[in-house]
């Protein structure tokens, strides 16, 4: 564990910052500028003098080196300015939009864990027979679908033809509900996004699953175990599945991080509040503090995740304990 | 006896697999190729009365200018499979090159190159897209650069893997402990053997590029000029198409041309895959 | 039941179960109240019988827009349309335009100019309050001209620029004087500038960087923010003591969508009863067939364009810019593209629809004549590979567009098919909005020069509602021509376009717009397409109070006034 610590901490530290540093200077190099969004389309009215009155206002005329230091005295006090376009606290923004990222992005995880663990296990358990095989090329072709596309005929199937799930937003607008109508509100309109990134994210579950358990399976261990007799091959079940687990736990952590950005098109196609749209936003109208902002937050995320899955990985593997 | 009728049985079957996209991968290669024979009218010129349903003359359709969908859908096989290929291949050229040599070192300067993918898997995917495709302005050549500078960080990580596995191995002791150029070393024993697992890569990546392009393109972001696949769903989704009839031969079959093509050339690479470790 | 699909199966009902087990809860949408819609001469008054009637639920409308607007006051508001009509809900100006796009006496009951059109008297109308009950005075008044002036950062400054002095007499009085004669200063400044409380804005400032909250967005107008979600929902609670009447609907919630489907298959599904976006022609006629959508449908000024550089060759050639317009068949483009909802362009710039008009104005299409004007100019296919060559290289050029409007890129398309057609090519560039705006517009300041060759470009309905404004389109002198994006110069355009502006005799005014628009055909500052139709979808269940205002559409206060308070 020590040497997990210091070395790896030291290699995430240097991604960090040349990550943060990257983030940094993304914006600047994205031709076009932000003036469009403190002033919004009228801007074409405004003289030379007040735009250059803006334009100090808000900081993009200092050297971009003290920019790039006041971008770091954000990142360590939390404090991530102000919004051009809407003149609003990021960090109230982005901890709006955050959890209904949250909310897709961990209900797929969920269920595409629990469907992909049982059926890869189930599957490698049924290695060569035709069940087998038919849920591997269905899962295969699975992941060839486009996720935009899937997005879209479920809501012409649910949303238009019959109606039965919302086919937009994260609550239904103009609705006062509280407690348990609530709850359901926000399922029935996190469904249809939830399970188009679900379905979408199984089938690399279920082909790590059941690639990790195929390699437990040759193991030596596990051939003398079943050459002991078939009553022990729930056991074996148990201890075959509990060895293959961790690879896939690095998978899904890092499939976790990202899905944030896959969420993207999701929200973009249900129009749904979190993350991913935010940024496509802030993207295609250069605000630049929100970018930001929104890139941090990502690379917290697949960092974390990474950590996540090497501190993970020893626990679940027996073999590479380093006692 | 009955031991090896099943092993084989058991192995014979992913090939098939891979035999199944063989074929689809071939069809669609030959549809690309035969497109201005197959296709009922040139996909720009505006032949019909835009947004008309499916009909003799036009078997699915018009879209949203009165041009032919059929003759779309044929020609964006040419487009989809051309950057599909093309990225992978640059990909792969960048993911291999860099996965070798970080396994043939992985102390320091391998450490160091598998940091850099790190930090290329860290960036902002959809960010760095807009970035590039705003930087570079639109076009097919963008649009392959692009991808392949997002997916070459998978193949490189998996090349190295065995890299650092063969280095290892009796011949290259022998070759290295003969004073032969670490140069000569990689060309003549690694390479070779990564000959299989590059191949895989590749295969597996056509058919992630596929669906990037497709994503790319449905975004606005690729150019939407170009008959793809992608862009076919792109100006379905901006005129509002999948909330009329019109899905039915407007998105569905754009769609499904594109999980057929990624399905086809990820059964081969399941298949090589499978070649490469039998256990699966 | 191993198989995958049958999994999904199973998944997918048990959502649907689900789903349909919950109940299909809408929230409640109730039937409208018959209303003055449609029926002249109710003589009722502010407080209308239906009220007497106990059950009388209160009518809940809901409007999707596309993109947020922060936080919809004067200062944060995004979009010129619908972000400036929403804002105005909760604010008013002046005066306000009435169905023919006429401005009227709104907040200011008697406007009288002098003579020569640089002194205004105005009398404010008596009773009317802000949202938080304090009286609106002709102080407020001068200090919004004061404050906009001060602290620029929008369309109002410059409105407001040529105001020299603001007296305040009493409550209501105000002599407000002008620099210089302004024939428009009506539609330009007194039915265009929110007027804005004295005491709320007073203490704000640095306008353009204030945080802001709910409590800045006291207005006069008829309808209050009650709450928001920036950038995902707006609520508006009708303003019960409104001066103009109470409105007719009492509450109005405007939700954001990521694009312009979501409203339309929200629209659709009902939850949503109104689309404040211009619904795009392929949809028009599938919304209209189905109950209870209605369409509200009308000629609209906004326009679609193609502009050019004329400062540099060969698009500095008249011959060149004639050839291009004769090349281009608009009604092509209004057929083929907007299937029949938008007005030919004329190339005079004003609308047909509009008095000014210049009948003998009229669009022309006719590539032989184009070919020929090329050739007689010298600009010859020389090695017959179909595009013309001048000054030793081919006659191809780049036509850029932004990515976000798709009817656009439809329109580059096929404006660059008919420009093949007489030799010219043109390739297609679809950037992002922001590279697109800073190619075409650089900082949004004509002093800064352009960098493109060619590009489809669109302006919204103000800048053609005021023509006086031309001026600002085609001048050569950036000061004046600050709308000038293709670098027209040409000295008798100027004359004319500057004796326009300060024309105080509505008849010379008249003869003077109609020759710059015989003169714009001839000289080519750039092509005008057409004016693409306002279409706005509607549940005419819900409320069909909506009222098209000539040029600008169904959003604005006048639709949801009652018949009685409208202009």
């Amino acid at each position: 564990m020590k040497r997990l610590n210091k070395q790896k901490l030291m290699q995430y530290a240097i991604v960090l910052f040349v990550a943060v540093t990257l983030n940094f200077m993304l914006p600047r190099v994205m031709p076009g500028n932000p003036l469009a969004l403190i002033a919004g389309v009228d801007v074409g009215l405004l003289t030379p003098e007040q735009r250059a009155q803006i334009i100090e206002d808000v900081g993009l005329n200092r050297p971009i080196f003290v920019q790039y230091l006041d971008y770091w005295r954000s990142i360590v006090t939390g404090d991530f300015g102000i919004s051009y376009r809407s003149d609003r606290a990021i960090v109230d923004i982005i901890s709006e939009r955050l959890p209904w990222t949250l909310l897709l992005t961990g209900g797929a995880l969920v269920f595409s864990a629990t469907v992909g663990i049982v059926t890869g296990a189930w599957s490698a358990w049924r290695r060569g027979k035709k069940s087998d095989l038919s849920m591997l090329t269905g899962m295969i072709a699975l992941q060839s679908l486009p996720s935009f596309w899937l997005g879209m005929l479920l809501i012409s199937i649910f949303s238009v033809q019959l109606g039965v799930l919302p086919s937009f937003g994260a609550v239904a607008p103009a609705a006062d509900f509280t407690g348990g109508a609530y709850f359901v509100d926000v399922i029935k309109h996190a469904a249809l996004p939830m399970l188009t990134l679900s379905v979408l994210s199984v089938p690399g579950v279920y082909l790590t699953m059941r690639y990790s358990m195929l390699e437990v399976l040759g193991e030596d261990f596990i051939r003398t175990a079943r050459a002991k007799g078939a009553s022990e091959t729930r056991v074996l079940f148990g201890h075959v599945a509990r060895n293959a687990i961790a690879p896939v736990v690095t998978f899904l952590a890092i499939r976790f991080a990202f899905s944030f950005g896959g969420s993207v098109i999701i929200e973009t196609v249900f129009s749904y509040p979190g993350l991913g749209r935010l940024v496509f936003d802030a993207v295609s109208g250069r605000d630049y503090p929100v970018m930001q902002a929104a890139f941090l937050v990502f690379t917290f995320a697949v960092l974390a995740a990474n950590l996540v899955a090497d501190l993970l990985y020893p626990i679940l593997d027996p073999r590479t304990r380093s006692d | 006896m009955v031991e090896t009728t099943r092993r084989r049985r058991r192995v014979r079957l992913p090939q098939r697999l891979g035999q199944l996209g063989g074929v689809i991968v071939g069809s669609m290669i030959l549809v690309a190729i035969l497109a201005p024979w197959l296709s009922p009218y040139d996909p720009a010129e505006r032949v019909g009365r835009p947004f008309s349903s499916p009909s003799a003359e036009h078997l699915l359709g018009t879209n949203d200018v009165g041009q032919d969908l059929l003759s779309e859908l044929i020609y964006g096989t040419r487009v989809s499979l051309t950057v599909g290929i093309i990225a992978a291949a640059v990909a792969l050229l960048i993911g291999t090159s860099i996965g070798i040599i970080a396994g043939y070192y992985p102390k320091r300067l391998g450490a160091f190159l598998m940091r850099g993918v790190d930090v290329v898997l860290i960036l902002p995917f959809l960010p760095l897209l807009i970035v590039l495709a705003a930087y570079l302005g639109r076009s097919l050549t963008n649009t392959i650069l692009v991808i392949g500078v997002l997916i070459w960080a998978a193949p490189a990580r998996i090349i190295r893997s065995q890299v650092i596995s063969l280095r290892s191995r009796e011949y290259v002791m022998a070759s290295q402990s003969m004073g032969a150029p670490d140069k000569w070393v990689i060309f003549r024993h690694i390479l070779p053997r990564t000959a299989l697992l590059a191949t895989g890569s590749f295969v597996r990546a056509v058919s992630g590029a596929i669906l990037l392009e497709a994503a790319l393109s449905f975004l606005g972001l690729g150019d939407p000029i170009q008959k793809s696949w992608g862009s076919i769903l792109f100006w379905a989704q901006s005129r509002g198409a999948f909330l009329t009839p019109a899905w039915k031969w407007w998105v569905l079959p754009p769609g499904l041309a594109i999980m057929l093509a990624s399905l086809g050339f990820a059964l081969i690479a399941f298949a090589v895959e499978e070649r490469i470790n039998p256990k699966l | 039941m191993k198989n995958n699909r049958q999994r999904i199966a199973v998944l997918l009902s048990a959502l649907a179960l689900i789903a349909a087990a919950c109940g299909t809860t809408e929230p409640e949408t109730t039937e409208s109240p018959e209303t003055t819609a449609g029926t002249e001469g109710t003589t009722d008054t502010a407080a209308p019988a239906t009220t007497v009637a106990a059950a009388a639920e209160p009518v809940v409308v809901r409007a999707a827009i596309t993109g947020g607007e922060a936080t919809l006051n004067p200062y944060t508001y995004v979009s010129g349309f619908p972000g400036w009509n929403l804002m105005m809900l909760q604010y008013d100006a002046l005066m306000q335009f009435d169905l023919n796009g006429e401005p009227q006496p709104w907040l200011a009951e008697t406007i009288t100019p002098s003579a020569d059109l640089t002194v205004w008297e105005l009398t404010l109308a008596e009773g009317v309050t802000w949202h938080d009950g304090m009286p609106v005075t002709a102080a407020d008044v001068e200090f919004t001209f004061k404050y906009f002036v001060d602290n620029a950062a929008g369309r109002f400054a410059r409105d407001l620029k040529g105001v020299e002095s603001v007296v305040v007499h009493g409550d209501l009085g105000l002599t407000v004087t002008l620099s210089g004669p302004n024939p428009s200063f009506e539609l330009a400044v007194l039915a265009d500038v929110p007027i804005l409380p004295q005491h709320v804005w007073e203490s704000i400032e640095s306008p353009t960087d204030h945080a802001y909250d709910i409590s800045t967005n006291i207005g006069s107008g008829p309808y209050m923010l009650t709450g928001f979600t920036e950038d995902q929902s707006y609520r508006f609670a009708a303003n019960p003591d409104y001066f103009r009447g109470a409105p007719e609907v009492d509450e109005l919630v405007v939700v954001v969508f990521g694009d312009d489907s979501g409203p339309l298959a929200a629209i659709r599904s009902g939850e949503i009863d109104v689309i404040f976006e211009r619904v795009s022609p392929e949809q028009i006629d599938l919304l209209d067939a189905q109950d209870p959508i209605d369409i509200s449908q009308g000629p609209e000024f906004t326009t679609q364009m193609i502009n050019f550089d004329t400062s540099k060759a060969p698009f500095s050639d008249l011959a060149v810019r004639q050839a291009m317009a004769l090349a281009i068949d608009k009604s092509t483009v209004v057929d083929i593209l907007y299937l029949g909802a938008a007005t030919v362009g004329s190339p005079g710039w004003v609308h047909p629809g509009k008095t000014v008009y210049n009948t003998d104005v009229v669009a022309q299409f006719d590539p032989a004549a184009a070919n020929k004007l090329l050739d007689d100019a010298g600009y010859l296919d020389t090695d017959d590979d179909g595009i013309r060559e001048f000054d030793g290289g081919p006659m191809e050029f780049e036509m850029i567009t932004n990515s976000s409007d798709s009817l656009r890129l439809r329109i580059a398309e096929l404006t660059a098919e008919m420009l093949a057609d007489v030799g010219i090519k043109v390739n297609v560039a679809s950037v992002e909005t922001a590279t697109w705006e800073q190619a075409v517009w650089p900082g949004f300041d004509v002093n800064n020069g352009r960098n493109y060759d060619m590009a489809a470009w669109g302006w919204s309905a103000p800048v053609q509602a005021n023509t006086v404004r031309i001026a600002e389109l085609v001048h050569g002198d950036p000061g004046i021509g600050f709308l000038n994006l293709t670098g027209f110069s040409d000295p008798e355009v100027d004359a004319v376009a500057e004796a326009l502006a300060g024309e105080t005799d509505p008849a010379v005014a008249e003869a003077l717009v109609k020759e710059l628009q015989v003169l714009l055909a001839e000289r080519v500052p750039f092509i005008l397409l057409a004016y693409p139709d306002g279409a706005y979808a509607y549940n005419s269940d819900v409320y069909d109070g909506w009222a098209f205002v000539a040029g600008q559409g169904i959003v604005s206060k006048v639709s949801l006034l009652p018949e009685s308070g409208r202009p």
